[in-house]
């Protein structure tokens, strides 16, 4: 039995770890453009299709394509940040259809190129690690490894950097933060970079594990958006604590009873949260 | 104007069963019901609200009308009514909740609603049939009359598409419709003068969740075969997308939007991505150019040349 609490506990934080990665990106553009981002799962299957050309058939080292795939879809984000959203800034419903239209072209871009087939890259590490009574397979490690590496990053780029701290500010009041001679178009275009990196980054670490297919980017979208709601938009300490808590609670699901009751129960209590606590676990007061 | 107006549309809605053959006529059935879940989330929109909810109330309503029908052998014309009112009463029980809120945590509210009635339709088998499907729905019938092929379902369809479109017209260009454009323009103010803005917008749920119940309903005993892809977050999408490129101004606009978009698929049928990538594309060129729709883009010219 104590095995099985352990092993649920590291199977929660691995698969945590990820939706946190994927959860940045969600909140922050929320925080800093007021927009849900419907495109946020595309960006992860981008990713996750780079790294499926440099890695698997490229052929260059992993974290070079990991790397790489992150740059692009980041470059790719500023360039749809700039041509396709900037136009409708403060107009909230009009900025989430067009986020529709930019998932839906994704998808289609990604069924022309690559066909729906669901496609598998070789693992880059295989083989366990044993820890006391649990189990850990080394890929899912280093999937973690890496994640808590880019959670550190991103936590010191944000309060660290210039950029990371004209951010918050934008974030936190637009207006004077305009007046104090940050530029929110600038501003706007690389979050919303630095969110479609990120979303690429989860994909790619992701990619070996699953398969890779044009519909891929759906789950974890939907797992973005629960973690979100749950740590509170525009949150970053609540997207870690909201996403290792999804983490476990699905571990747990899945070692217990039915995945679908699950999901119910985690889209209940997104619903009781949003109409008690708007603001979610860890935001801050609307 | 107004004549020819009503001209073409008739001239339009006779061309399915001029030109005949299944494959038209059911297309054209589809346009109808897609035109009312498309009017239904018009409500919603006028409203200043997003709304991913419609589209379980047309959920409801299908699953209400198609088992009350086969399992409690209730006449359909006596389940399609159901339909509608269970879809409303839904609607009136979370209406109160949901709609305290605006704007982004209003889409968050309905998608997850939506999420969860979708999930029980696919979990609760025993009742819905799950991912299988549920089978051998009675077909509708009215006034004992049974209605079986597809032209009599394409004249229901057309028929609760023009009431629905009759009763959103007449919300707007009623007190009704005042009071809410009121509320959109300065609620403050609206408020301020006793308008009790929680209870219309409330009143405007239940109404647009009736009429989604009601095309749930046509659905169902038309094509006889439920399943809970076709109450997803895409259905929601596609009547979002007919709003926004047919135009808000006037209901005219998400009939039109569906009359494009419904045959849209048929058209590309071997390429669906190819198909997908257009309707992007349609999307995004009028969201940046067309804001105000096909019936906006009509106005401006009708009253440049006048």
């Amino acid at each position: 039995m104590l095995a099985t609490t352990e092993q649920i506990i590291v199977n929660g934080l691995l698969s945590g770890l990820v939706y946190v990665i994927m959860a940045l990106g969600f909140t922050l553009i929320f925080g800093i453009m007021r927009v849900v981002n419907f495109a946020h799962g595309e960006l992860y299957m981008v990713g996750a299709f780079l790294v499926l050309v440099f890695y698997g058939l490229l052929g260059l080292n992993y974290f070079v394509a990991l790397l790489l795939a992150a740059l692009l879809t980041a470059a790719l984000g500023a360039v749809i940040e700039r041509i396709l959203l900037r136009p409708l800034v403060g107009r909230e419903l009009s900025g989430m259809i067009m986020s529709l239209a930019i998932a839906i072209a994704l998808q289609s871009l990604a069924l022309i190129a690559f066909g729906p087939a669901e496609q598998s890259i070789p693992r880059p590490v295989s083989g366990v690690w044993r820890l006391g009574d649990a189990v850990i397979p080394l890929d899912r490690a280093l999937v973690a490894g890496c994640s808590l590496a880019i959670l550190v990053a991103f936590h010191l780029f944000l309060k660290h950097s210039r950029t990371g701290l004209a951010m918050q500010a934008v974030a936190q009041d637009p207006a004077t933060a305009s007046l104090m001679g940050i530029r929110p178009g600038a501003i706007h275009a690389t979050a919303f970079a630095i969110a479609s990196g990120l979303a690429a980054l989860a994909g790619g670490l992701m990619a070996p594990i699953y398969t890779v297919g044009p519909y891929i980017g759906d789950l974890p979208m939907l797992k973005a958006f629960v973690v979100v709601i749950l740590g509170g938009l525009g949150s970053v300490p609540g997207a870690v604590v909201g996403g290792l808590l999804i983490g476990l609670i699905e571990s747990a699901a899945a070692t217990f009873g039915n995945n679908t009751l699950a999901l119910i129960a985690t889209f209940g209590a997104v619903l009781a949260i949003v109409l008690v606590r708007p603001s979610g676990l860890m935001g801050k007061a609307v | 104007m107004r004549f020819v107006l009503a001209l073409l549309a008739l001239a339009i809605a006779a061309t399915p069963l001029l030109v005949g053959g299944r494959y038209i006529l059911h297309i054209g059935t589809m346009v109808g019901i897609m035109s009312t879940v498309a009017l239904s989330m018009h409500l919603m929109m006028r409203i200043g609200q997003l709304s991913f909810a419609q589209v379980a109330f047309m959920g409801i309503g299908a699953y209400a009308s198609a088992l009350t029908s086969m399992r409690l052998g209730l006449p359909p014309a006596l389940a399609f009514l159901l339909a509608g009112l269970l879809a409303a009463a839904v609607a009136a029980l979370v209406g109160p909740i949901f709609l305290r809120i605006k704007g982004v945590y209003f889409v968050l509210l309905t998608f997850a609603f939506s999420q969860i009635v979708n999930l029980i339709f696919q979990d609760w088998t025993s009742l819905f049939g799950g991912n299988n499907g549920l089978y051998g729905i009675p077909k509708m019938a009215l006034f004992g009359y049974r209605l079986t092929s597809v032209g009599q379902y394409y004249g229901l369809a057309l028929a609760l598409a023009f009431v629905t479109y009759l009763a959103v017209r007449a919300i707007r260009s009623s007190d009704i419709g005042a009071v809410i454009a009121a509320l959109e323009e300065n609620e403050p103010l609206g408020r301020a003068l006793g308008l009790d803005a929680l209870a219309w917008r409330v009143g405007i749920f239940v109404v647009a969740a009736f009429f989604a119940g009601l095309a749930g309903s046509v659905y169902a005993h038309y094509l006889g075969f439920l399943s809970p892809p076709a109450f997803s977050f895409w259905t929601s999408v596609d009547a979002i997308v007919m709003n926004v490129i047919g135009g808000l101004a006037t209901p005219l606009g998400p009939v039109i939007g569906a009359l494009l978009l419904v045959p849209l698929p048929e058209l590309l049928r071997d390429a669906r991505q190819f198909q997908l990538l257009a309707y992007a594309g349609i999307l995004i060129v009028f969201l940046l150019f067309f804001k105000e729709g096909i019936v906006g883009v009509l106005g401006r010219r009708r009253s440049a040349a006048s």
